[in-house]
């Protein structure tokens, strides 16, 4: 109860802030310029609407993240406002899963609302079929902002918003290329292979939730693949929380 | 004279006399056993004392003053027993419950030193919120939030965001926000720190309110006088360590007394060398003042007055206030004569 009441919070600080519109607003202004440069795209409109729609969601979604999300525990905890949460019946995880739904809402929202502006204008264009691909596009794109946020929380309740910035993104680019770090791996001498694919390992599998090429193409992706992915981003989610969550618990306020 | 305060244990101190090693007293509020806060520097390995060894009992219905000179502890351990800093040794109960346990915040009131809250909520918005992560339900918060608001002179700014709110408005909405559920005990950090004196007059009187509801409070301040009339006890606090808990009376009882003797008729007296330093001499305008400090040496100064032919107009008990008191428990050393106190 706790945790949804955080929440709530946490997704009005979030929807409160400009960013948050901005981003929207940003997001649709740029749908619209790529309407006006379909007619470059030599008949293949709705591919590049759907492909750079989708883009646009997930780097509007992590500009976001990086933003609003890293400095989401840090700022409570420099100006103090976490002293009249914490005292309250509140367990530090709970306080940090609060914080993590949030955002991920707020950062949900956003998808959302730029998958439907796609939507909208593919169907105004008479390109409006295909939608279950691009709904299930937005959603792998929404799952994989949801573990991006569950990473800038624990770096936010662990370090400053700068440095929770860095580390987040550096998590996002090493996820992003993790099969080609693997694939680098294989040439390096044993000792940076080792270390190499621990990283690789340890990064999110980002590859996982990018579906983006099928969308363009108009084509869905399997139940497997949607489930093993939201199981994926589900346990991801679970073991950084649980991890941020055991470091949060020692922490002392000043 | 020595002064009782001058005679304190230098080791720490015990603040109630039933308890003992680690038992638990559940008809207590607040209860620490050997509480202790070391800081360890990370990059030197110096290890600096926040709090060492503090035990402290705070019956259910007290309002408890926690003093100490800037550094003494007070905030380290008003946020270990709130949850917002862990001990490094030692145990504490709030209500019976161990602080580790959340559900010792359950009845909690906590108003923190300069409260700060999400500037982007209005009022109303940030105590419905207060009330609900309290256990309230959302209708009642809301309800309860409304009261509490009009209730600390903030009713008229419903719809401002906080960002907008003074200092003293943060700190009204803070003790709103400590009050909201009713809470069975309440600590607060500084209460009155921020507040003009129509605000710290406010503070006062919601504190007395609470002790009548039979509330716990335990409270840290500066404010001497405030805490001197809202107290039942004082724990004062020095170098992380309890160095006297007492009643305001006991303290004060065990000062030494001094007597103010006021005179006419004789602007050119002085004290002669026989009262060697006990007794202080005052000119004011129309009169003369004498301050001894030693109670049982009236009779000799009334009657050497008496026979200088000196016209005495007051004779008045001097007893040294909770400040004075303090200031000597925090310099090591028996309060001073002043040339102006409080009447007894």
């Amino acid at each position: 109860m706790t945790a949804v009441l955080i929440a709530r919070n946490t997704y009005r600080e979030a929807t409160r802030d400009r960013v948050l519109g901005g981003m929207t607003l940003a997001g649709i202004v740029f749908l619209l310029v790529v309407q006006a440069l379909t007619p470059l795209a030599l008949g293949e409109g709705r591919k590049l609407t759907v492909d750079l729609g989708l883009s646009a969601i997930s780097v509007l979604g992590l500009l976001v993240v990086l933003l609003v999300g890293t400095s989401l525990v840090a700022k409570e905890i420099e100006r103090r406002t976490i002293f009249s949460l914490l005292a309250r019946p509140i367990a530090r995880p709970m306080y940090l899963i609060g914080k993590w739904a949030g955002l991920a809402g707020a950062v949900w929202t956003i998808a959302v609302v730029l998958a439907v502006a796609q939507w909208v204008l593919l169907a105004v264009r008479g390109q409006g079929g295909g939608g279950a691909s691009l709904l299930q596009a937005t959603y792998l794109a929404g799952l994989e902002l949801s573990v991006i946020t569950a990473l800038a929380v624990m770096f936010s309740a662990l370090s400053t918003p700068v440095l929770s910035a860095l580390y987040t993104l550096g998590c996002y680019c090493v996820g992003q290329w993790c099969y080609d770090l693997r694939a680098f791996a294989a040439e390096f001498p044993p000792a940076l292979r080792g270390m190499a694919e621990i990283l690789a390992n340890l990064a999110p599998n980002l590859p996982l939730f990018n579906m983006r090429g099928l969308a363009s193409d108009g084509l869905t992706t399997s139940g497997v693949h949607l489930a093993m992915a939201t199981g994926y981003a589900a346990l991801y989610c679970g073991c950084v929380l649980a991890l941020a969550a055991a470091a949060f618990e020692s922490r002392d306020f000043k | 004279m020595q002064s009782s305060i001058a005679r304190l244990p230098k080791r720490p101190f015990s603040g109630h006399a039933s308890s003992d090693g680690d038992r638990l007293d559940r008809s207590l509020a607040v209860c620490t056993r050997g509480l202790t806060k070391l800081y360890r520097n990370p990059w030197t390995l110096k290890v600096s004392r926040g709090v060492e060894d503090l035990s402290l009992d705070v019956l259910r219905g007290e309002v408890m003053g926690f003093l100490g000179p800037n550094g003494a502890g007070k905030t380290t351990t008003l946020k270990m027993l709130v949850g917002l800093h862990k001990p490094t040794r030692g145990r504490a109960w709030l209500l019976g419950k161990p602080i580790e346990d959340p559900a010792s915040r359950e009845k909690l009131g906590f108003l923190p030193e300069q409260p700060y809250f999400y500037d982007y909520l209005s009022g109303p918005e940030y105590l419905e919120l207060a009330g609900q992560l309290s256990g309230l339900g959302a209708h009642e918060a809301r309800q309860r939030g409304r009261r509490w608001l009009g209730r600390v002179g903030l009713g008229a700014h419903p719809t401002l965001r906080l960002r907008k709110y003074s200092k003293g408005m943060l700190q009204r909405l803070g003790i709103a926000a400590a009050l909201i559920h009713d809470p069975e005990l309440l600590i607060l950090d500084e209460p009155m720190s921020g507040l003009d004196p129509f605000g710290r007059r406010d503070v006062r009187e919601l504190i007395l309110e609470q002790r009548e509801r039979g509330t716990t409070v335990l409270f840290s301040s500066h404010i001497l006088p405030d805490v001197e009339i809202l107290c039942d006890r004082v724990a004062i606090v020095l170098e992380g360590s309890l160095h006297r808990i007492a009643t305001v009376g006991q303290l004060v009882q065990d000062s030494p007394q001094r007597i103010e003797i006021r005179c006419s008729g004789v602007p050119d007296l002085q004290a002669p060398a026989s009262f060697a330093g006990g007794l202080a001499r005052l000119t004011r305008p129309h009169e003369t003042v004498f301050v001894l400090e030693e109670e049982q040496r009236l009779h000799e100064v009334l009657g050497w007055l008496l026979s200088t032919g000196a016209d005495i107009r007051a004779v008045t008990p001097q007893r040294v206030t909770l400040e004075e008191l303090f200031m000597a428990t925090a310099e090591g050393a028996t309060p001073k004569a002043e040339p102006e106190r409080r009447s007894a």
